[in-house]
C-alpha cells in the first residue's frame, strides 16, 4: 500500500510538472472565462448608445397598391418586423431596386394585389425568413379585411386575429431537451478525457519501457501497484483538470449570471439534478479506469514509442463505437433503442450508454444497479488482468507480440 | 548469509530456458555468474528477484525460502536506464522509496553515495545532461542506496573509464567487506577473476561448472609447464611435439603425466638458460571457453 501511494504521488507529480498539461488547463480556463464574461463585455459596449437604437435599423420598404389601407399595412409590418425601420413608399420598382443594390435600403416588399407580393433583397441569406413572415402578415390583413367587410368591427376582428392559446407541456419522465446539453457535454468530456489520458498512460508506460527504466522498476515495485498507481494518477489528474475547467465555468457563470438572462441552454447545463451528477461521476470514473487499464496494458507490450498508436487502435475503435452509438441515439431522440439497451450492460460502452439513458429517459433502478455492478466488477477484473499483462509485457522486447501470445503468457504467468 | 538457488526450472512457452539450475553464493564473498549471451543469466537473476516465478525449484536464504520483505536486493541491470528527463535526486529518491525507505533516510543515503562517487555536483541536474559513465554511476546508486543484503551487478564495468572502474572496484570491495552477497554477471573475465571467490558457468540453461574458483583451477591436471626463456629454439628441438609456443611467447610443455613434473623442471633448469618455469593454471577465460564454448551442447 505504501508502495502504491509512492507511485501514485510520483505519477501525479509528473502531471503537475508537465508544462503542456498545466498550460492546456490554464488556457481552457481562460477561454471559459472569456465566454462567460462575454455578455457582460457586450453590455459594456452597448450601454453608451442606448438612446439611438432605432436609428441604425436597416430600412425595409413596403409598396402597397391600395393607398387607403397603407396605415394598417405599415402598422402590421412594423409589429411583425421589429428589426427593421419599415417605411411605406410609392416609388417605381426600378427606383426601389436601385436603392437596394446601392445599400440604402436592405429589402423591399411590393404588393401585387391582396394575396401576392414580390420580395426584393440584395443577397438572399440562407436563413432569411422575411418572405414567410410577410406571407403570414398578408394572410392576417386579408382575413381582417374579410371580417370587417362581413360586418365585424375592426376591434372585434383584431381581437379574433390576436387570440392567445395557452398550452402547457408536462413531461412525466425526463425532459430530453432539458437534459440533452449536459448529457452531450458529459459524453464529450468523457470522450476527450479517455482518449487524451488513455494516450498519456500508454505513453508513460512505453516511455519507461523504451528508456529501460522498466528494468529497474519491475524489480523495485509490484506490477499491480505500478498499474493501479499510474492509472489512478491519470484519473486524478483528469478529474482535477475537469474540476478546474468546469469549476471555473460555474464560478464565472455565477459572477455574470445577471448578464446571461434567461438562456435556457446555459441554465440547464448549470442546473444538473444532484442524483444525475452522482451518476455522472460514477460512470465517468469507471469508464475512465476501464479504458486507462486497457491502454496501459497494451502499451506495455510495445517496444518502441512509435508503435503505440497502432497497438492501441483496437481499444480506440471499441471506444469510438460506443461513442457513435450514443451520439446517434441522442440525435435520433430514441435513447432506449435495442442497441443502447445492450450497450448499457457491456462494460466498455455502458459508462456512456447507461448514463445517457438515465439522463434522457426513464430507466428502472435495478437496470442501473445491474449495469453498475457489471461495470465495477469488470473494472477490477480488467485492472488485475492488465497488471498481469503489464508484468509479462514489459519484459518483452522486439516486435510487438500477437494478442494470442500475450494471452498465453499471461495464462502461464 | 547464504543465498541458494535450487533446481530452478523455467520455460517460456515451448522454450526451456533454465534446467535444474543450482548454485550457492555466500555473504562476504563475491560470486560470478557467467555464461554466453542467452545462456539464462538474466532469467536466473529475474527469478532470484521475484520478477516472475520459476516453474519449479526454490530460492533459499540460509536454507529458508527467501522473504522479499526482509531481504533487500540491489540491482544494476545490464540494460541501463532511468528517467532521462527527471532531476537526479528526485528519481533516486523515488527508487529508494519504492524499496521501502523513508524519504528522509533515502535522501540521506543518496547524498552519501553522490558524495562517495564524486557526483554531488549533479544532484539537482537532469539525468540526460550527464555523460554515459556518469549516468552509470547514478544507476549504481539505485542498486546501493537502500543498503541491500544482496547486490546484483550485471556488467558493472562496461562503459566506465579506468578511474571510475577503480572507484567501482573500491565500492564493491567495501560492500563485500561488509558481509554482503555480491553477485557479478559479466563477460569481462579479468574482473570476475579479480573479485570472485566462486563462480557458476551457465550454458544453455544448465550449470556447466560451479564452485570455488581456486578449487576449480586446482582441479585441472597439473601436467603442463609454462617456460620463460631466451633460448626457446633449443628447448623446442629437445622436447619436439610436446612443446608449443603460447601467445605470450612463452613455451608450453605438455607432460605425459603430472608425476614427471619435478624431473622435467630439474632437467630444464639444469640444461637451459631459464628465466621462469611454473605449472600451467588455466585462466578463467580458458575455463569459460572450455565450458561455455560449445553453444550446441545438448541439454
Amino acid at each position: 500500500m505504501k508502495q502504491f501511494r509512492k507511485i501514485l504521488k510520483f505519477e501525479l507529480n509528473n502531471y503537475a510538472k508537465n508544462k503542456a498539461f498545466v498550460g492546456v488547463t490554464i488556457f481552457l480556463m481562460v477561454v471559459i472565462a472569456i465566454v462567460m464574461f462575454f455578455p457582460r463585455i457586450i453590455a459594456l459596449f452597448e450601454s453608451g448608445d442606448i438612446s439611438d437604437t432605432t436609428a441604425d435599423l436597416p430600412v425595409m420598404l413596403v409598396k402597397a397598391d391600395d393607398p387607403a389601407g397603407t396605415d394598417m399595412v405599415r402598422e402590421i409590418f412594423a409589429t411583425s418586423f421589429t428589426d427593421y425601420d419599415v417605411q411605406i413608399t410609392a416609388e417605381e420598382i426600378s427606383v426601389i431596386k436601385n436603392k437596394i443594390t446601392s445599400g440604402d435600403v436592405q429589402c423591399a416588399f411590393v404588393m401585387n394585389g391582396a394575396t401576392s407580393f414580390t420580395y426584393y433583397v440584395d443577397d438572399l441569406s440562407m436563413y432569411d425568413m422575411n418572405p414567410d413572415i410577410a406571407t403570414g402578415v398578408l394572410q392576417q390583413i386579408y382575413q381582417m379585411n374579410a371580417m370587417i367587410n362581413g360586418g365585424m368591427s375592426p376591434e372585434d376582428a383584431a381581437g379574433v386575429m390576436s387570440i392567445q392559446i395557452d398550452g402547457e407541456v408536462e413531461s412525466l419522465g425526463k425532459d430530453q431537451m432539458q437534459n440533452f446539453f449536459y448529457t452531450y457535454i458529459m459524453i464529450f468530456a468523457l470522450y476527450m478525457v479517455i482518449l487524451l489520458y488513455g494516450q498519456m498512460v500508454a505513453m508513460s508506460v512505453a516511455a519507461e519501457k523504451s528508456s529501460r527504466a522498466m528494468e529497474l522498476l519491475i524489480t523495485s515495485a509490484k506490477p499491480i501497484n505500478m498499474m493501479f498507481g499510474k492509472v489512478l494518477a491519470a484519473c486524478m489528474a483528469g478529474l482535477i483538470q475537469l474540476v478546474a475547467i468546469f469549476g471555473s465555468a460555474l464560478v464565472f457563470y455565477n459572477v455574470n449570471k445577471s448578464y446571461w438572462g434567461d438562456n435556457g441552454i446555459i441554465d440547464s447545463i448549470f442546473n444538473i439534478p444532484p442524483e444525475l451528477f452522482v451518476y455522472m461521476l460514477v460512470f465517468f470514473l469507471l469508464g475512465f479506469l476501464i479504458y486507462a487499464f486497457l491502454y496501459g496494458a497494451i502499451s506495455s507490450t510495445v517496444s518502441k514509442l512509435e508503435d503505440i498508436n497502432t497497438a492501441v487502435q483496437p481499444v480506440t475503435f471499441l471506444f469510438l463505437f460506443g461513442f457513435m452509438v450514443v451520439m446517434f441515439s441522442m440525435g435520433s431522440g430514441n435513447v432506449d433503442n435495442l442497441l443502447m439497451q445492450v450497450s448499457s450492460y457491456i462494460p466498455f460502452t455502458s459508462p456512456m450508454a447507461m448514463f445517457t439513458r438515465i439522463a434522457m429517459s426513464t430507466v428502472p433502478w435495478y437496470e442501473i444497479a445491474i449495469s453498475i455492478c457489471i461495470l465495477v466488477a469488470s473494472t477490477f477484473g480488467i485492472g488485475i488482468l492488465s497488471a498481469k499483462i503489464y508484468r509479462v509485457g514489459v519484459l518483452m522486447y522486439g516486435t510487438s507480440p500477437k494478442i494470442g501470445n500475450i494471452i498465453k503468457a499471461v495464462w502461464k504467468a | 548469509m547464504i543465498l541458494e538457488l535450487k533446481n530452478i526450472e523455467k520455460s517460456f512457452g515451448e522454450k526451456k530456458v533454465l534446467t535444474g539450475v543450482t548454485f550457492k553464493a555466500e555473504g562476504g564473498k563475491a560470486f560470478g555468474l557467467l555464461g554466453r549471451n542467452g545462456a539464462g543469466k538474466t532469467t536466473s537473476i529475474r527469478i532470484l528477484m521475484d520478477v516472475f516465478p520459476a516453474n519449479s525449484g526454490e530460492v533459499l536464504i540460509d536454507g529458508q525460502p527467501i522473504d522479499y520483505n526482509k531481504i533487500g536486493i540491489g540491482y544494476l541491470p545490464e540494460e541501463r536506464g532511468l528517467y532521462p528527463k527527471k532531476v537526479i535526486i528526485d528519481q533516486l529518491t523515488y527508487f529508494a522509496e519504492l524499496k521501502g525507505m523513508s524519504r528522509k533516510a533515502a535522501v540521506e543515503s543518496i547524498d552519501y553515495w553522490l558524495e562517495r562517487l564524486g557526483m554531488a555536483e549533479y544532484r539537482n541536474k537532469r539525468l540526460d545532461t550527464l555523460s554515459k559513465g556518469n549516468q552509470q554511476k547514478i544507476q549504481l546508486i539505485t542498486a546501493l542506496a537502500h543498503n541491500p543484503d544482496i547486490i546484483i551487478l550485471d556488467e558493472p564495468f562496461s562503459g566506465l573509464d579506468p578511474v571510475n572502474a577503480m572507484l567501482l572496484k573500491d565500492v564493491v570491495k567495501e560492500q563485500i567487506a561488509k558481509g554482503k552477497i555480491v553477485l557479478f554477471s559479466s563477460h569481462q573475465m579479468s574482473y570476475i577473476e579479480e573479485f570472485c571467490d566462486s563462480i557458476a558457468i551457465l550454458n544453455n540453461g544448465v550449470v556447466a561448472l560451479h564452485g570455488d574458483l581456486h578449487d576449480i583451477k586446482r582441479d585441472y591436471p597439473r601436467d603442463r609447464l609454462v617456460v620463460k626463456t631466451e633460448v626457446p629454439e633449443a628447448i623446442i628441438a629437445d622436447f619436439g611435439s610436446s612443446c608449443t609456443v603460447m601467445e605470450s611467447g612463452d613455451l608450453l610443455i605438455r607432460l605425459a603425466d603430472s608425476s614427471e613434473k619435478k624431473a622435467t623442471m630439474t632437467r630444464l633448469v639444469e640444461n637451459y638458460d631459464i628465466d621462469e618455469v611454473k605449472v600451467f593454471e588455466p585462466s578463467l577465460n580458458d575455463i569459460f571457453v572450455e565450458h561455455a564454448g560449445n553453444a550446441t551442447v545438448e541439454v
